[in-house]
């Protein structure tokens, strides 16, 4: 081994030294503790507080003006199939959002005032549509009718008999 | 010695039914196949065949010129229309939206323009602001039953639920308004309850087991999707009292749209409204072939229709679905066997 040899493998060492030093550093800054279990609580609710908050909204006639409410032909949120969305609608006439449908459901079929996109009203409604399609692979765009999750009937259920469950 | 309950006797009887009951589902059994099979066909009373019409899920709102009141009144046209005339109409309830009289009496009204006589059963949006009252002022009994060219037809009242409201103090508005809801959580499954029941039991008491029947509650005689209430709770015992017939016809409404079962000696068809679709629900179809196309939103008379049941000299019986735009897949269209 001659002595170049030998520098050169000490320089390297020095600098693969540095080099991890620095990547430590950095990832030191930048990592983020995970939310703790309180935190993760205080998130879930407050998602919570808007789905609810947009179920009573999909069940409220309010947001039309002839008795209909988005809940007449979309229970449980069915039909509206949020894992398809943004996509090219033709009631709309152009590539839309989930939430632009839902103000052309508000406007058209319901004869009420289209909310803002942005509104809180809205994003509850989204929300609410997207947590009955929990777990539904996104499928841009896809020619499919996709169910809410199923959901489990009140007190008596199940019945024993006869069922394709 | 005590008395046991048709559920309790239901309960035993289904130690050793489950296979069968399930088995129904899907593939005649021994007993099934008395009612569909060639020999047991073959004796079933002759009859005279005839057609009759089924209108259903109006859910009109108290609103001047709603669109839904112009939907139910083509419905009515189209009945009207058909050609041979049908012998009568069947109205398999939600006729009104939120149980107000005035929807009832509009209904009526509308309704009253067949031109052949009709029979109708009440639904839950005509029901729980009164409890029926209105309902029953109108059209009188909630169940019923007829003879028709030999056939037996019934009607029942399958929307009966627990009382959830006296210990919540609800208003009977508040009572409608969570009946209205689909999907309400708090409201419980409905069923026809015991009274009617032990009323189904005397009224075929004396029918022989070939007499064809025909029977129309407002919600499926099958567990379907009970979240909806697409069921009704005592249809076990309903079809227990009717387990004797060789051949019975069930016809629903409360779905809003094409769907079809059989069970036993059971064949039973969902039906269109005439105020918006249903999507189905996230189960599977026991028939999946039976069933009707995704509809378009801005097509506000798309998904719904009336519909023609042609009952034939040895009881079979065809449904066919008048849809009012193009919503069904050829196979429906040529009409489904009942």
């Amino acid at each position: 081994m001659n002595i170049n040899h030998t520098f050169q493998t000490l320089k390297l060492a020095v600098v693969s030294v540095m080099t991890i030093s620095t990547l430590l550093v950095v990832a030191e800054v930048d990592a983020k503790k995970p939310f703790n279990a309180v935190e993760k609580e205080d998130q879930m609710n407050m998602l919570m507080a808007a789905v609810k908050k947009g179920d009573d909204l999909w069940h409220n006639p309010g947001l039309g003006s002839n008795g209909l409410a988005c809940g007449n032909c979309h229970p449980d949120g069915s039909a509206t199939n949020p894992h398809t969305w943004p996509k090219y609608q033709t009631n709309l006439g152009k590539v839309g959002t989930l939430r632009e449908m839902i103000n052309w459901c508000i406007a058209v079929p319901m004869v009420g005032k289209p909310l803002a996109l942005d509104s809180e009203d809205m994003v509850a409604m989204e929300a609410y549509v997207m947590y009955t399609h929990r777990g539904v692979a996104i499928a841009p765009a896809k020619d499919e009718q996709h169910g809410a999750v199923p959901v489990v009937s009140g007190p008596g259920y199940p019945n024993a008999d006869a069922g394709n469950r | 010695m005590k008395k046991i309950s048709r559920r309790e006797f239901l309960g035993v009887s289904l130690k050793t039914g489950v296979a069968t009951m399930f088995a129904g589902m899907f593939a005649p059994t021994a007993t099934s196949m008395m009612g569909l099979g060639g020999i047991a066909h073959a004796s079933t009373k002759k009859l005279s065949p005839f057609t009759f019409a089924v209108l259903t899920d109006a859910h009109l709102y108290d609103i001047p010129d709603h669109k839904f009141d112009a939907i139910l009144a083509k419905g009515v046209a189209d009945v009207n229309s058909l050609k041979p005339q049908p012998d009568f109409v069947l109205y398999a309830g939600d006729l009104g939206q939120s149980g107000k009289e005035a929807e009832l009496i509009k209904g009526k009204k509308i309704l009253d323009k067949l031109k052949m006589p009709y029979k109708i059963i009440p639904g839950e949006h005509d029901y729980y602001l009164d409890m029926g009252k209105a309902w029953r002022g109108l059209f009188g009994d909630e169940h019923w039953s007829f003879d028709h060219n030999g056939s037996h037809i019934i009607g029942m009242n399958s929307i009966l639920v627990e009382d959830f409201w006296s210990m919540a103090n609800l208003t009977p508005k508040e009572r409608m308004g969570r009946m209205e809801e689909l999907e309400c959580h708090r409201c419980g499954l409905w069923g026809v309850g015991e009274k009617q029941l032990d009323w189904l039991e005397k009224d075929v008491k004396k029918l022989s087991p070939d007499t064809p029947i025909i029977i129309m509650t407002h919600s499926p005689l099958w567990d379907y999707y009970p979240r909806w209430n697409f069921q009704t709770l005592d249809a076990p015992e309903i079809r227990m009292l009717l387990r004797k017939f060789e051949k019975v016809m069930a016809i629903h409404g409360h779905v809003h749209q094409v769907v079809y079962n059989s069970i036993g000696n059971i064949s039973s068809a969902g039906l269109l409204s005439t105020s918006w679709p249903w999507p189905y629900p996230p189960v599977e179809l026991p028939y999946p072939n039976i069933k009707m196309n995704r509809v378009d939103p801005g097509d506000f008379e798309d998904g719904l229709g009336s519909h023609k049941i042609d009952v034939a000299t040895s009881f079979d019986g065809e449904i066919n679905y008048r849809a009012f735009s193009d919503l069904l897949p050829e196979n429906v269209k040529r009409g489904v066997k009942l």
